[in-house]
């Protein structure tokens, strides 16, 4: 025991203790926001009102069509961001917070339909003077045939154009059919499908988006940790046996104590940098993120952080075990690095199974491969989140988790010890199996 | 070739000298990688608190008995007794161990990583700085305690890695090749504290290649080809058993007395002098005599058997050397 904490010491303060960790751990953050609110920013910028003509038969229908045009893009806003996605229903408030659509669009009217007119505005689109014109003279409403035209889509996609487009018509035929605008109001109202789920009988208005969130988090942050920490486990196991230092170490400790020194060690360095990211983040980032309402929606109980600190634990020794274990039969980083898919093939898989996972968290293929350890990390989690399984299920798949963790390193740690040992080529199967066989004590 | 004949009859399996009084006794230790043996049936006894010298060619297996006997690895048959008690890891805090392919942690500073490796022995932190500094200090290193291993030349990262093995002071040193690669000044200090090592109860074993080193150093000696053991005891009484048939001369003058096949039976010329091997049954008297009369003789000395001469007889004599062959 007292030679594994030594391992561990060591491993963690020369990793800590170095410049590259201080810079990767501080700048990190600082290039995260960056990327994050960069583009964000970046696209404000080249968002100046979109200057737009309608051309109409008659001024009076031309009002008409850029108020309902003004309001029906403000409405079909709304429909795609429901539409679209992950984003719990923005409340009422989410409305005002929104940007005015007045200032999106600049809406001239034209009442001047004449084939002199359209050329003059294709010339005017030409020259960047207006952004585009709709062409609307009473002909082209009766044949069906509306022309936009414009220099690009951007910003404007053909959707929305459309979308509004079908509702100022809509409008437009209902009152030329006697029906009041307050009264066209209510029939057009679209109808919103509010999620309710429910949870041992509580009812919880979280839709599925906000729990896929609270899964894609901690799959990210696995999947950070282990890129960036089983690397450095095989590499370290890989330094150890080419500098050939593990023969003095096995002269003082088991390769157990230290291939677990080991592990422990790195994986503490990893834990530690994830720490100080996650209380930077929230120190900076959730007052920010409360503001949003779509994030306002999100909340966390207490027993799934529970179960997101243990798989996310267990995932991570898992997978860093499995870099030793690469690393340990290997004798360079080339050799290590075509290897990895070993680890990275199971990961994917997980996140294939994800959506599933969170959609149909009791289906039988599901719930089965949650019980596998390459798996169970990231679907027994993401089951948890969605619908608390039944206990002997999660027990089961931690007691395999755990169970495989200790096999791994179990063998690992024999596959070192014989492996560096030996110089040269890398083994092939049957003769690792026969370390492992061979390497009883 | 074959002419340097043993006097006294060896038994046919070298017999540990001191049986199970021995700081580390091995008995018909046996280690195969795969199809290759890499020791075969090998016996040897190191006396407590000597030096005792494990030699043979590249190859003969003295690496994979060192690390038997430390337990790196494990005999695939036969025993390691170590301290009167079959080998436990609990021994290991006793052992220092410095193996033939050096290896540090190239990024740790070098006292930490002493006080490292003496700690994984069982000293204490203190213990282990205190100590590392003394023998820092007297292998001339005090200047590099606080620069990293890499930063250091392959002859100073062989020091550090020596005062690592023996800073836990060890009751049993175990040394691969701990010459190899030092500097002559490093090697005599190096010597220096094997020997004091030895004056002070410990016992050192050690590997090489090289006979001559283990001449100068060695009480005892296994010499090992093949995996076997070739020769195996007191170095005194090894070379005592070969006799002492050879003679060096120096002369000037008629050389004649060289040709002489009833005393001489070959020789070799190094220039300043000439190494004669005796006939068997030859009188060293006769041929100074022989010499005198034609040449002046300005030296003339009867030799012990050099343990070359000793390994290169004993393995090209695989009746007498692989009697269970």
């Amino acid at each position: 025991m007292r030679n594994m904490w030594l391992i561990i010491r060591r491993e963690y303060l020369e990793r800590v203790r170095t410049r590259s960790f201080l810079i990767l751990t501080l700048l990190l953050p600082g290039i995260m926001t960056v990327i994050m609110i960069l583009p964000a920013k970046l696209a404000s910028m080249g968002d100046k009102a979109q200057h737009i003509v309608v051309v109409t038969s008659s001024p009076q229908f031309g009002e008409t069509v850029r108020q309902r045009f003004l309001a029906a893009l403000t409405a079909t806003e709304e429909d795609d961001e429901d539409t679209s996605d992950a984003k719990p229903d923005a409340d009422t408030s989410a409305n005002a917070a929104k940007k005015k659509p007045e200032q999106d669009y600049v809406i001239d009217v034209d009442s001047n339909a004449t084939e002199a007119e359209r050329a003059a505005l294709r010339d005017k689109v030409t020259s960047q003077a207006i952004d585009g014109f709709l062409w609307l003279s009473d002909d082209a409403i009766a044949s069906g045939k509306v022309t936009w035209t414009s220099r690009s889509m951007a910003g404007f996609g053909q959707r929305t154009l459309s979308q509004a487009l079908n509702r100022v018509i809509e409008y437009e035929r209902l009152s030329k059919n006697g029906v009041s605008a307050d009264q066209a109001d209510g029939m057009l109202k679209p109808v919103k499908v509010e999620a309710v789920r429910l949870e041992r009988g509580r009812e919880s208005k979280g839709s599925g988006g906000g729990k896929l969130l609270e899964v894609v988090i901690m799959v990210m942050l696995l999947y950070m940790a282990v890129l960036l920490y089983g690397i450095s486990v095989m590499r370290s196991v890989l330094e150890e046996k080419n500098s050939r230092i593990l023969e003095v170490l096995l002269s003082s400790a088991s390769s157990t104590e230290l291939m677990a020194g080991k592990l422990l060690g790195v994986g503490a360095v990893g834990l530690t940098q994830i720490l100080v990211w996650v209380v930077m983040a929230g120190a900076f980032a959730l007052p920010a993120m409360a503001m949003q309402p779509s994030f306002s929606g999100l909340q966390i109980s207490p027993g799934v952080l529970v179960a997101f600190a243990v798989f996310f634990l267990l995932g991570y020794l898992l997978y860093s075990t499995m870099y030793a274990a690469i690393g340990a039969i290997t004798t360079t980083e080339q050799e290590g690095q075509q290897l990895q898919f070993i680890v990275v093939i199971p990961l994917v898989l997980s996140v294939f199974m994800l959506s599933a996972a969170v959609r149909t968290p009791d289906a039988p293929a599901v719930v089965w491969m949650s019980m596998i350890p390459f798996f169970a990390p990231v679907l027994m989690y993401a089951r948890i989140v969605v619908q608390t399984p039944p206990a002997w299920q999660i027990a089961l798949s931690l007691f395999v988790l755990i169970g495989t963790i200790a096999g791994i390193m179990v063998l690992c740690a024999r596959i070192y010890r014989i492996g560096v040992l030996i110089y040269g080529k890398r083994p092939n199967l049957p003769e690792i199996l026969k370390w492992i066989k061979y390497a009883k004590a | 070739m074959a002419t340097l004949q043993p006097l006294i009859a060896r038994s046919s399996n070298p017999a540990p000298t001191s049986g199970a009084a021995g700081t580390v006794v091995l008995s018909n230790v046996r280690k195969c990688y795969g199809d290759f043996v890499a020791v075969d049936n090998l016996s040897l006894s190191i006396p407590p608190g000597s030096i005792y010298g494990l030699l043979g060619p590249n190859g003969a297996g003295k690496t994979s008995t060192l690390r038997m006997i430390i337990g790196i690895i494990l005999p695939d048959s036969g025993q390691v007794t170590v301290f009167g008690e079959p080998l436990r890891r609990a021994h290991m805090a006793q052992f220092g161990y410095l193996p033939e392919e050096r290896g540090l942690y190239k990024k740790m500073k070098v006292l930490e990583h002493l006080v490292l490796l003496a700690q994984l022995k069982g000293l204490s932190s203190a213990e282990a700085q205190k100590r590392a500094q003394s023998w820092c200090e007297r292998f001339e290193l005090t200047a590099w305690t606080g620069k990293k291993v890499e930063e250091l030349s392959k002859g100073m990262q062989q020091k550090v890695q020596f005062i690592g093995a023996i800073l836990h002071d060890p009751k049993l040193i175990i040394m691969d090749e701990p010459f190899s690669g030092l500097d002559p000044a490093s090697a005599v200090s190096l010597k220096d504290v094997l020997l004091e090592l030895a004056k002070n109860g410990k016992t050192v074993l050690f590997s090489t290649h090289r006979m001559d080193q283990a001449e100068k150093l060695c009480q005892s000696i296994c010499l090992i080809n093949h995996g076997r053991a070739v020769l195996e005891g007191d170095l005194n009484q090894i070379k005592a058993g070969y006799g002492y048939n050879n003679v060096q001369i120096k002369y000037d003058g008629d050389a004649r007395f060289l040709k002489e096949t009833r005393l001489v039976e070959s020789f070799n010329d190094y220039g300043n002098y000439v190494e004669a091997r005796l006939a068997p049954g030859a009188d060293t008297q006769e041929l100074l005599r022989l010499a005198s009369a034609g040449a002046r003789v300005s030296k003339f000395e009867v030799m012990e058997p050099s343990l070359e001469e000793i390994f290169i007889a004993a393995v090209s004599q695989p009746a007498a050397s692989q009697p269970n062959a």
